[in-house]
């Protein structure tokens, strides 16, 4: 049964950390909290789903998706980081706001997001139309109940974080938007043009969301306020591993999503509250943590 | 005091000059407060040139103007005899123009050889045989290249400060306040590295709280009060002028 719980516990932290990484990245390099993030998530969700659904399954299939899903899979992405690019240059930079002000406009972009979706959707739930699995069989044994799928969402997820922190760590930019969100003065007396490190930011940033939401999609179901309803989660992640900080936000959201789905196990062992309040239990630890480590986990003290 | 100033900058002002940076009659400030009322002053090549004066009177508006991190109202800032006012900081620096700030000066969270690397961003060639030279000069950030930049004393950090600035081999080192909180020693270490680096041919314009010092191992200087100069001349000439060491330098 905890076994079960973790596996699972582990395939909804992957979306909650993609969702994570982004928010964080933007907070620390364009300097405000988006609460469009969320919303990019669905956009990711429903280019994925229009893409698989013109595509098709492109013939064989890896962990029981089709390659066609992997192709919709980076329309999700590119589609992601388009629109959160194209809404930098023609929103956030046309308009001159401190972090409130464009705290503020990204609600109402957040709105304008979903009714988009809404529109062209419906608001009704959809699926991408991909077989659902039954459970690894070689697993069941040791009660693990996961299916090819969450292990493609597992796997997946982790090869995104590890080439991020690959890009963070050793390329130029990565560098560069480390030196960016440490410290944007001097990254431009440095000589950093940090315009374009800040579109790059939000390329990374939206682009992994993007695949958050594909994944999102496949693990439930997809509806117009799939990313807005993960949003709040997303924010107690980013807060609880250190706002800001990409390598909290990993943790955060990892823990996030663990304690959310392992909620079950409070009943297992007496303790009468149930699962609704899974994500009640998240808030809570996170306020706990926030009252000894105001800036969160690996958050610096400032 | 009647106000007037004392400069002995040219009188006659009508023919170009030859100076690497100039500034003329320049008014600047931040957003409505203005601070540099027509502020004129030059630096030329070699030179060391300090910029004392009260608190407030503009020492380090003059270097955020000519850095471009603050666009001159009035007046022009030029540099080789080209108008660069208003020019961004990442254009500037690729002009050659460096500049330290006091404060947060290096790149905390990242290491040393990341902050020098992330002082060359601009450069199209050769920042590995530009960072080599800087570790040969200054063997203390060799001995720390993959420490994190905050885990440096005060004084380290300044020299990392420079070093970070000296990777585009400007001919123009901008250095705000380089001895602020640092102990008497360091502080003398680092006048000792101001004048390293001068003696490779760079030209260096320099706001000194520690106005003796400052003078001490300058050209020339300027003393800054209400955002414009007072004085001007010989570093020496600031030190022995009786009513500059009254009212400036503390008897």
């Amino acid at each position: 049964m905890v076994l079960d719980q973790l596996a699972s516990g582990l395939v909804y932290s992957s979306i909650i950390v993609l969702g994570s990484i982004g928010l964080s990245l933007v907070y620390s390099i364009a300097n405000f909290a988006n609460f469009a993030h969320g919303d990019t998530m669905t956009i990711g969700a429903y280019t994925s789903l229009v893409t698989f659904g013109a595509i098709g399954g492109l013939g064989g299939t890896v962990l029981g998706l089709p390659f066609g899903f992997f192709v919709a899979l980076v329309a999700g992405i590119a589609m992601a980081a388009l629109v959160a690019v194209v809404t930098e240059k023609v929103v956030y930079d046309g308009m001159d706001l401190d972090s409130i002000g464009l705290l503020i406009a990204s609600i109402g972009l957040a709105f304008i997001y979903r009714s988009v979706v809404q529109l062209g959707f419906g608001a009704q739930s959809t699926r991408y139309g991909i077989q659902s699995l039954r459970p690894i069989e070689a697993l069941v044994p040791y009660g693990i109940r996961v299916t090819q799928h969450d292990v493609a969402i597992v796997v997946s997820a982790a090869a995104l974080v590890t080439g991020l922190h690959v890009l963070l760590q050793y390329s130029d930019l990565g560098r560069k938007m480390r030196a960016m969100a440490d410290n944007p003065d001097l990254a431009r007396v440095s000589g950093i043009r940090t315009d374009r490190i800040k579109l790059w930011t939000w390329v990374i940033g939206a682009g992994l969301a993007g695949a958050g939401g594909a994944f999102l999609g496949l693990y439930s179901q997809l509806t117009p306020r799939m990313g807005f309803n993960l949003l709040l989660l997303i924010f107690a992640a980013v807060i609880l591993g250190g706002i800001g900080s990409v390598y909290g936000a990993m943790l955060g959201g990892f823990l996030i999503g663990m304690i959310n789905q392992l909620t079950p196990l409070l009943s297992d062992i007496g303790i009468p509250i149930g699962i609704e309040y899974a994500n009640a239990i998240a808030f809570v630890i996170m306020v706990v943590v926030l009252l000894f480590r105001p800036s969160g986990i690996a958050g610096e003290a400032s | 005091m009647t106000g007037d100033t004392t400069t002995t900058q040219e009188t006659a002002s009508a023919e170009p000059t030859d100076h690497v940076v100039e500034l003329s009659g320049v008014d600047s400030g931040y957003g409505e407060v203005q601070v540099l009322d027509d502020c004129s002053l030059h630096l030329d090549a070699e030179e060391i040139v300090c910029l004392i004066g009260p608190n407030g009177a503009g020492k380090s508006t003059v270097l955020k103007t000519v850095f471009g991190m603050l666009t001159p109202w009035e007046g022009s800032v030029t540099y080789h005899g080209e108008d660069i006012g208003g020019m961004a900081p990442e254009d500037i620096v690729r002009e050659g123009i460096g500049y330290v700030p006091q404060t947060d000066n290096v790149f905390g969270s990242l290491s040393i050889d990341e902050n020098l690397r992330m002082g060359g961003v601009a450069r199209d060639s050769g920042l590995e045989s530009v960072m080599d030279t800087l570790y040969d000069r200054f063997p203390l950030l060799d001995q720390k290249r993959t420490a994190k930049a905050k885990t440096l004393s005060g004084g380290q950090r300044q020299v990392l400060a420079f070093a970070r600035a000296l990777v585009m081999e400007p001919d123009v080192l901008l250095i705000d306040e380089p001895s602020a909180g640092l102990a008497p020693n360091t502080a003398k270490d680092v006048f000792g590295h101001v004048e390293a680096v001068n003696d490779l041919d760079t030209a260096i314009l320099m706001v000194e709280q520690n106005a003796t010092e400052g003078l001490g191992i300058s050209d020339r200087g300027y003393v800054l009060d209400q955002g414009t100069v007072r004085f001007g001349g010989e570093a020496d000439s600031l030190l022995d002028n009786d009513e500059v060491s009254k009212l400036y330098l503390g008897g």
